[in-house]
């Protein structure tokens, strides 16, 4: 005796917090935002954004006069730079501590504990870790590989290329590699046993094991955090700003650093930082679209 | 043979843990030694990985009243506790609700509002930032807590996480509740909330330490020296690096004891979270 339920108010009551927040707090900024890439805007005035078209791509993309163009041309290239050089990082380091996790050695489930331990920790929290580990003269860097070496090691960490990259690439595979790991290690042990018995009794050593079983065993893993590693570090902030503050000479200044000043600098250019978004945006879901299809398992 | 074979691999995955472990944790004990240290000795003692003496005044000194005036932590970090309580608390209960009526009730336009939900995760947030600003602004909110708390709880990826789990539990319970006379609302509460726990935990961790490490927004939004949360805060903390090494570091571990304290008695859970995200069975 099924009857055809009378509509009722009781379910869009239990959606409805949470999507009038979606609505004012996503939706809304995310239309606002696209749109408002194609016109001129100080946010600090009350004024509305005013449609200017295609005026602030063409001076970012073409208009080599305006420091905008100079500005964009080189976060881009560093935020590029960085993301080509961590993303693999972030992904390879993990995938091997997971490997070595994987064996079970005496006390694995202490050193998964330690190795994801970084990752709770906040930026500001990171920097000030590492800071003085960098420094010049009385950091441990400098002083350990004096002593390993011995001869004076004098390395301008956080001023001199290539080192000021290297060690925001440090401290960011340091702070990242715990989620992957757990990921990655869970993945690992939810492989079959059997399947790996099999292998060891065909005679495939650890090396071929992991080839042909393990890899493609966590291929959709690997595809996932592939896309979302990616995608985090195209948002790389706060640890140029506070290692580095973007030195020397503006190398380690990230797209995200010049959107925030340019939209929040005291003259709100936020038209022009509003494309910029767009076009950074534009990139991370090109990219990311790449990797899964490159990813993808084909079945 | 085999098991000294089996025992090799182990002890070789057992000295690179070790190895990798001092990778990982002697920075972090430099840093550590170096926050127990007085200033006198970092400026004139050179390089030591231990300290000469040990001290706690640079931590001691962070909370005193020489400090606080320019680097209020003690109100920083009450801040940033509030917001992220309050945070926590609101987006366990905004996306359960929403993942429950997703999971368990039926209604027009369900399934295409689901997917619409879904679809938006992929959309980048760099884009968002501005606006949001301005719809802060006009709510009046810049410079309160709101503006912090408000725009991070309709978050869409904990009601996928929620819905999955709560898709698990069989329907007769919601059946058996009907017929004992329980309405919507109490079958969410008393029965299906309860049994979402573990995922509850899940996400209400990750919603902790996310806004407790939360770092560009409240840059962006807190005006007010005594406002700001602890994240932001530490970055002004360490503009006093080149005079007060000492103080700066041990600000950095003062502001990472919450999260810590979490993440020492639920560590499981925030394992189980990664899996749960990545969509593997540990």
């Amino acid at each position: 005796m099924r009857k055809k339920r009378k509509w009722s108010i009781t379910p869009y009551l239990f959606i409805a917090p949470q999507l009038i927040l979606f609505i004012i707090f996503f939706l809304i900024p995310a239309v606002v935002g696209i749109f408002a890439a194609f016109s001129k805007w100080n946010i600090y005035t009350d004024a509305a954004p005013i449609f200017n078209g295609l005026e602030n791509f063409r001076q970012i993309l073409t208009d080599s006069a305006t420091s905008y163009y100079t500005m964009f041309r080189n976060g881009m290239s560093n935020t590029v730079h960085f993301v080509l050089i961590s993303v693999p990082l972030c992904i390879l380091v993990p995938l091997f501590m997971a490997v070595i996790l994987s064996f079970k050695p005496w006390g694995h489930k202490f050193f998964q504990a330690l190795f994801y331990l970084p990752n709770i920790f906040s930026i500001s929290t990171v920097v000030l870790v590492w800071y003085y580990v960098y420094n010049r003269n009385e950091g441990l860097i400098n002083n350990f590989l004096t002593g390993l070496l011995g001869k004076v090691v004098d390395i301008n960490w956080l001023s001199e290329q290539p080192f000021a990259w290297t060690a925001i690439v440090i401290i960011t595979v340091w702070w990242c590699l715990g989620g992957n790991l757990v990921i990655y290690l869970a993945a690992i042990n939810g492989i079959p046993k059997d399947v790996m018995e099999a292998a060891d009794i065909d005679g495939a050593g650890p090396f071929k094991r992991f080839l042909k079983i393990t890899l493609p065993g966590i291929m959709p893993q690997i595809s996932y955090t592939l896309i979302l590693t990616t995608i985090g570090q195209f948002n790389l902030y706060g640890q140029s700003l506070m290692l580095t503050a973007g030195g020397p000479n503006n190398s380690t200044y990230t797209m995200m650093m010049y959107i925030r000043e340019l939209a929040f600098g005291s003259s709100s250019v936020a038209g022009i930082a509003a494309s910029m978004a767009l076009m950074v945006g534009a990139v991370m879901i090109v990219v990311s679209l790449i990797l899964n299809k490159l990813t993808a398992q084909k079945d | 043979m085999e098991k000294f074979k089996k025992h090799r691999i182990r002890i070789i995955a057992l000295i690179l843990c070790v190895l990798l472990t001092i990778l990982c944790v002697t920075p972090m004990l430099f840093s550590f030694f170096t926050s127990v240290r007085s200033e006198l000795e970092i400026m004139t003692g050179g390089f030591s990985f231990l300290p000469d003496k040990l001290t706690f005044e640079n931590y001691k000194e962070l909370f005193g009243s020489d400090y606080s005036a320019s680097y209020p932590i003690m109100k920083w970090f009450g801040n940033s506790l509030f917001v992220a309580l309050v945070q926590t608390v609101l987006v366990v209960l905004i996306s359960s609700t929403s993942a429950y009526a997703y999971a368990r009730l039926d209604f027009p336009g369900k399934n295409v509002l689901f997917w619409f939900l879904m679809a938006t995760m992929t959309f980048p947030a760099v884009i968002n930032i501005i606006p949001l600003y301005k719809i802060c602004q006009t709510l009046g909110i810049i410079d309160t807590v709101w503006a912090l708390i408000l725009p991070n709880i309709a978050g869409v990826f904990n009601i996928f996480l929620i819905r999955q789990f709560m898709a698990g539990i069989p329907k007769e319970l919601d059946e058996a509740a009907m017929i004992d006379g329980a309405n919507k609302f109490q079958i969410y509460y008393r029965l299906i909330l309860p049994l979402c726990l573990p995922v509850l935990i899940v996400v209400a961790m990750f919603a902790f330490t996310g806004a407790w490490n939360d770092y560009l927004w409240p840059s962006i939004v807190m005006n007010s020296v005594d406002k700001l949360t602890i994240t932001p805060g530490m970055q002004r903390i360490k503009s006093s690096f080149n005079t007060m090494h000492g103080h700066a570091i041990a600000g950095g571990f003062i502001s990472v004891i919450p999260t810590f304290i979490v993440y020492l008695f639920a560590q499981k859970h925030f394992m189980k979270g990664m899996q749960m995200q990545a969509g593997v069975k540990g």
